[in-house]
């Protein structure tokens, strides 16, 4: 249970609510790279943080994210030309330069200076990793880069895609760390989907629907250890990284590549999901590719040039009754992503906090809206930077490991907790 | 036409859930298993709470070389002695709240009552930065046998919302 209060505190990210300003401390994935492919591609319009944005790629490759509408009459620079170094409204021909400086107003005398009295908001967009990365806070509060392993091994080794979520985004990211669920609602996939099957590691997990759980504050967030029988008295361990405010990694299988996922607002109501898969040391195979491409794993099918999933609310996320019945998927719902979003979204657009009641097994869930809570009080009161900015806390990986009984996994697996460069990921 | 699925989690129809109780209110025993602790569940009872109650270990345990019972291990706040599985028997819940460091000998005997009537338990450690890991590791592999959850939390207001969260 979530009071009220506490929960619209981190559910509502617009201009000038708190959950908003701590959202606005970190460099959030806006865009994938190739949805801005060359020099004065066609502008794409994007909403974060329920703001209403345009992005595009200038003649000359400098990214910009400026408000969406003409500063003249509102029109939508969507229509734009993207040309000569500037997105030019279609209406009346004022041009905007990649910071949202207004360069021509045509019906005004050049002499008269009026267009640098105009200028849109604008926000930093940067590539890395395949990924278009915005600040949406204050100029001077401004981190360094995103160091995300996956944003920084080389392009072969790593691949991302994004999906809308009609859920506000805490629902969707407090699925992404709540580990007791996977025994029930993917157990049909463990064993199915390419990009998880055949791991030994696959075993403990079916053997074991019940396993028993450690959280840990870290320093960005949090280490939730889901621990499991394994032989000879051992344990197995699957040790998740949630990093303040909505990064997850997810322990790998094997030497399947790796996992995770952003959550980031669109606005109250509907969030992106980003997921990644990465390798740390070699190339994803063609066949890997190819699996996520075709929506498996946690990736999706789309409904054809857009980011929406091919099964969604519209279509009862092609609920296989059949399918359920026979066991081949626990909700009728195919595919792990959406397996997790048709449940998500279905709790509204924002779950009533107030009516649910938690167990002692969601105690990953409690403690990160713990810290949450927490961080957003200490922004707002004494302008305290939140666990995650630091590019520190960024440096993380998620394990599976088998440990003796005696040993604490924050202590026996602290290596493998952090990114150690030209190695793999510690797994079974 | 609007899908099932599209009309039932929209907003509007949000309005149309049943606004009624959905649950009967938890019964939780919170431990303390060390003087540290016992200092924090002090603090945590003078809070208003439902059905929960606070005890602590340290004032009743049985002298050693007592012949074992499962009497005598419970203390309310008060210093009145309490019988474990008496007050173990009906919890929902056996939270057992243990500091980084600090001795935790009666955890194995409230755990196997807890085992022993079917009761979950969570183990909460609360520690500083300044506790070695291996003070950490001590306590947490104290408790890992009896704790179907543990939790190891740098401060002690974790617990309160930890306990909200619950409905305790």
């Amino acid at each position: 249970m979530l009071k009220k209060e506490q929960s619209d505190l981190l559910t509502l990210t617009g201009p000038g609510t708190a959950g908003g300003r701590l959202f606005r401390c970190y460099w959030l994935p806006a865009l994938l790279s190739s949805e801005l492919p060359e020099n004065d591609c066609p502008p794409v319009r994007v909403k974060l943080l329920s703001e209403r944005l345009l992005a595009f790629r200038d003649s000359e490759g400098r990214l910009g994210l400026i408000d969406e509408f003409c500063a003249h009459r509102g029109v939508s620079l969507w229509f734009g030309r993207n040309e000569e170094g500037g997105l030019r409204c279609p209406y009346h021909g004022w041009k905007y330069d990649r910071t949202g400086q207004c360069i021509e107003v045509p019906s005004e005398p050049v002499e008269s200076g009026f267009c640098n009295k105009i200028k849109l908001k604008s926000y930093p967009l940067v590539e890395r990793g395949g990924v278009l990365w915005t600040y949406m806070g204050p100029a001077d509060k401004q981190p360094p880069l995103p160091e995300w392993e996956f944003a920084l091994v080389p392009p072969e080794q790593s691949f991302m895609s994004k999906r809308i979520q009609e859920s506000n985004w805490l629902q969707a990211m407090e699925g992404g760390i709540d580990s007791s669920h996977v025994s029930f609602l993917h157990r049909g996939d463990l064993n199915s989907d390419p990009l998880f099957r055949g791991a030994k590691a696959n075993q403990y997990n079916l053997k074991d629907s019940r396993p028993v759980f450690e959280v840990v504050e870290s320093p960005g967030g949090l280490f939730i250890g889901a621990r499991r029988n394994a032989e000879s008295g051992n344990y197995y361990w699957r040790i998740t990284q949630w990093v303040m405010p909505s990064f997850t990694m997810i322990p790998p299988r094997g030497d399947h590549p790796v996992h995770g996922h952003f959550w980031i607002p669109i606005d109250d109501d509907n969030c992106w999901t980003w997921s990644f898969d990465y390798h740390p040391i070699r190339a994803l195979s063609p066949g890997e590719v190819a699996a996520m491409r075709d929506g498996k794993g946690i990736h999706v099918k789309y409904e054809p040039g857009t980011f929406r999933p091919l099964a969604n609310k519209d279509n009862d996320y092609l609920i296989d009754r059949a399918a359920q019945k026979a066991g081949r998927t626990f909700s009728g719902v195919e595919g792990i992503a959406m397996q997790d979003a048709s449940l998500q979204e279905s709790m509204g657009p924002i779950v009533d906090r107030t009516k649910e009641n938690l167990v002692s097994t969601d105690n990953g869930i409690i403690m990160a809206r713990h810290r949450l809570v927490r961080s957003v009080k200490a922004l707002t009161d004494k302008d305290q930077a939140p666990p995650g900015v630091d590019n520190a806390h960024q440096q993380v990986r998620s394990a599976a490991v088998i440990l003796p009984p005696d040993r604490p996994f924050i202590e026996a697996a602290k290596d493998a907790l952090v990114v150690r460069a030209g190695t793999s990921h510690a797994s079974v | 036409m609007q899908s099932e699925s599209a009309r039932a989690a929209s907003a509007a129809e949000a309005r149309f859930r049943i606004d009624a109780p959905n649950s009967q209110p938890r019964s939780i025993k919170v431990i303390a298993l060390d003087r540290p602790s016992e200092a924090i569940v002090k603090r945590l009872a003078t809070s208003v709470w439902g059905n929960t109650s606070f005890l602590t270990t340290l004032a009743s345990a049985p002298p050693r070389d007592a012949p074992f019972s499962m009497r005598g291990w419970l203390a309310d706040l008060a210093g009145h002695t309490k019988i474990l599985v008496d007050e173990i028997e009906h919890a929902d819940l056996v939270v057992m709240i243990a500091t980084a460091g600090e001795s935790i000998e009666s955890t194995s005997i409230i755990g196997e009552a807890c085992s022993l009537k079917r009761v979950m338990t969570t183990g909460l450690v609360v520690t500083a930065p300044s506790v070695p890991a291996a003070e950490l590791s001590r306590s947490l592999a104290q408790l890992r046998p009896w704790a179907l959850m543990l939790v190891v939390a740098s401060a002690e207001d974790y617990i309160a919302d930890m306990l909200m969260a619950l409905r305790a």
